[in-house]
């Protein structure tokens, strides 16, 4: 079967339009034209990744994105209004991978779901074992301990964590991370790892306020501390 | 082919000015010269009240005294005189009456005269209309001159006696008084001119003062600071200012901001129908091979424009930001080399040359990377679009501030349309003879619009190797900048 895109668009020119375009690209698509047909859809049958748009009649795009988070770590993929409005973050702090805005070219969307859906797949790098103080990484099998005790990350939280995990110490620049992460470039948004980074550390820190393993360095980046 | 937007016409309907009366001074200089104006009416007409008054009482007082001393002395003589039985003793009668010091008598005896001195008074200063009626029995004064000085006269017949008593009172002393007086009022009167005309000054400065704030504040208004207000309720007479200006401002703001959000709303809802034309396109994209030549001709130009009309929309909804000031930077310290390689290639698309000194590896700026890597995009872009696309990105460091420039070669930009090619919908002269996949001339305005918001700015100039073709120059502030080392420092 091949990899299903649950689109969530309440304009039905678009949904139909970008769900021609994705089907171009050889993935099913599954239309909803609001929060709770969307819900109904993923509850029936979850997808590989889903694109919400934010602007949504009844529950909105964000509480869309709370409910599917709860249940799943599936790529999300947010459409906003606007780059530089809160949305975004607020998007992202609700547990969306990434972001694009409208009037976006479905070419820009595919290039985001692939990256979505290769770092979803494939993590190998990284050696089988590691271990920071309680807390413990299997990259192979996808599963951080912490105090023996699993910690649930989606799969770019685990990424990300991957990724900071490969070198200890080091320090990793926001466009180094925004490359490796989300297969962005120079000009990728700071504000993915910044959330990203607030959000693992809340499932991974003792004390998220006092960060012990994922460390800002402040106008360089992050690392992740023995 | 489309209709080119020439250069934006600023026609502008003749401002209606009111009361267009031209006045020869300044309203402070008139304020001014009318305080000192009533002062000076006001005191010369005191001054000479005053010295009226003051003249009168003293030549009243010097006559009253004069008057009843001679009555005295016409009293004492008419008891001593009979018995003075020789002129001598007439004489020495006459000397013995008293009188100030430079008061000098005369008194005719059975027609003989004496003189107390008659250097200073004899019979003949007598004027004959007062020696008339003194002879026929009424008490007289006057004031004649003597000696070329001013005096008083008054004449008493003795009673009993054929005798006269004259006496002669100066009044030189009184003149002298009523001089010093003169001068005393003549120098407070120009005082007091003098000082109603500081008053003045000082009082058109502090009327003046509110319609300096007015002037400021109006100043800040074009400046494009819409939100200035007037301070209202602290003077009720300022009020009748303050507040129609306050509702000029709110009215302008308003109306400003109609228009932005305007022009926002408009784009936003193209943004939809733009969504589903760039996705359907791009499904016909992907099967363009199987589609008929003409179709696919159309499908091109079908393409082209969509992506233009993104591109406008974007940027008018960018623009219509700025004007509602609703644009939040995303501001990251970056290195400018860093910053403008990666802008060149990733977003103009490389193949331009970006030429630095090693002095500039290690400057930083403060800038929102999307919004800059536009800038550079846009002057790319533009050097593409009019003069056959750019020969170099330039980083230089000035004092504190560093320089980014794009050159290129075409026919640079005339003095005259430097400014304006800022504009917005601005293209230059040449606008109509551009190809039709010319942009929508927003490009330029963004540019000017981001650097400023980044503390910055833009211009354009000649090429520096006199070269034809146009610099755009973006200038930047760095963020702590190094010390210029010593050889650097001497080579500036």
């Amino acid at each position: 079967m091949g990899t299903r895109i649950l689109t969530v668009e309440d304009d039905e020119r678009i949904r139909t339009a970008v769900r021609l375009a994705l089907e171009d690209e050889g993935w099913d698509v599954e239309e909803a034209d609001t929060g709770e047909e969307a819900l109904q859809a993923f509850t029936r049958q979850p997808s590989d990744v889903v694109l919400i748009d934010i602007m949504l009649p009844g529950i909105d795009g964000f509480d869309v994105c709370r409910s599917i988070r709860r249940v799943s770590d599936v790529p999300i993929v947010m459409v906003t209004a606007r780059a530089d409005t809160h949305d975004v973050v607020a998007g992202l702090e609700a547990g969306a991978d990434d972001y694009l805005t409208k009037p976006f070219a479905p070419k820009e969307l595919s290039a985001r779901i692939r990256a979505l859906l290769r770092r979803a797949r494939t993590i190998d790098l990284a050696p089988t074992h590691l271990r920071f103080g309680d807390l413990e990484i299997i990259p192979d099998e996808g599963i951080v301990l912490r105090d023996n005790a699993e910690v649930h990350l989606t799969k770019t939280e685990f990424r990300l964590l991957v990724e900071l995990a490969s070198a200890p110490g080091r320090v990793f620049s926001r466009e180094v991370l925004l490359e490796r992460v989300w297969g962005y470039g120079y000009f990728g948004d700071g504000r993915l790892v910044d959330v990203h980074v607030r959000r693992l550390r809340m499932k991974v820190e003792v004390d998220p306020a006092n960060p012990r393993h994922v460390m800002t360095i402040r106008g360089l980046g992050y690392k992740l501390q023995q | 082919m489309t209709k080119p937007i020439t250069t934006r016409t600023r026609r502008r309907r003749r401002a209606r000015i009111i009361a267009p009366v031209r006045r020869r001074f300044g309203l402070r200089t008139r304020l001014t010269l009318t305080f000192a104006l009533g002062a000076a009416v006001l005191s010369a007409v005191l001054a000479f009240i005053t010295f009226g008054l003051t003249r009168q009482n003293l030549i009243d007082q010097r006559q009253d005294s004069s008057v009843s001393r001679a009555f005295a002395n016409a009293d004492r003589l008419s008891a001593e005189l009979p018995y003075a039985t020789s002129p001598v003793m007439v004489a020495r009668d006459l000397n013995g009456l008293s009188h100030p010091n430079d008061a000098n008598a005369v008194l005719s005896n059975n027609g003989r005269w004496y003189a107390t001195d008659t250097s200073a008074f004899t019979q003949q200063a007598i004027p004959t209309s007062l020696s008339d009626m003194v002879d026929s029995g009424q008490a007289a004064r006057m004031r004649t001159g003597i000696n070329g000085s001013t005096q008083l006269l008054v004449g008493v017949p003795v009673s009993g006696l054929d005798a006269q008593y004259y006496e002669s009172v100066p009044l030189a002393d009184l003149q002298h008084t009523l001089n010093g007086l003169a001068w005393t009022l003549l120098i407070s009167s120009a005082l007091t001119t003098v000082a109603g005309a500081l008053i003045g000054y000082w009082a058109s400065r502090r009327v003046f003062a509110p319609l300096l704030d007015v002037g400021t504040a109006a100043g800040a208004i074009a400046g494009g600071r819409l939100d200035t207000r007037l301070p209202e309720g602290v003077d009720a007479d300022l009020d009748l200012i303050s507040k129609p200006f306050n509702e000029m401002a709110q009215a302008l703001e308003d109306r400003i901001e109609r228009d932005a959000r305007f022009a926002s709303e408009v784009s936003h809802e193209l943004r939809s129908p733009l969504m589903t034309l760039a996705a359907s396109i791009e499904v016909l994209e992907n099967t363009r091979d199987d589609l008929p030549e003409r179709a696919r001709t159309a499908l091109v130009l079908l393409s082209a424009d969509i992506d233009r009309l993104q591109q406008l929309v974007e940027d008018l909804l960018e623009i219509s930001r700025f004007d509602v000031g609703a644009i939040t930077l995303h501001l990251e310290e970056v290195l400018v080399v860093e910053l403008v390689y990666q802008s060149v290639s990733i977003l103009g698309g490389g193949g331009v040359p970006v030429v630095h000194d090693f002095d500039t590896d290690e400057l930083i700026v403060r800038v929102d990377k999307r919004r800059f890597g536009r800038v550079i995009a846009n002057l790319l872009d533009n050097a593409h679009r009019y003069a056959g696309g750019a020969t170099s990105a330039t980083i230089e460091r000035v004092g504190d501030m560093v320089q980014i420039s794009v050159e290129d070669e075409g026919n640079g930009v005339p003095e005259d349309e430097r400014d304006i090619v800022f504009d917005r919908f601005s293209r230059g002269s040449e606008g109509g003879n551009r190809s039709n996949d010319t942009g929508v001339g927003l490009g330029l305005a963004l540019v000017d619009e981001h650097i400023r918001l980044h503390g910055g700015r833009v211009w354009v100039e000649d090429r520096r190797d006199g070269e034809h073709g146009a610099r755009f120059v973006v200038e930047l502030p760095l963020v702590d900048p190094p010390e210029l080392d010593e050889d650097e420092v001497e080579a500036q």
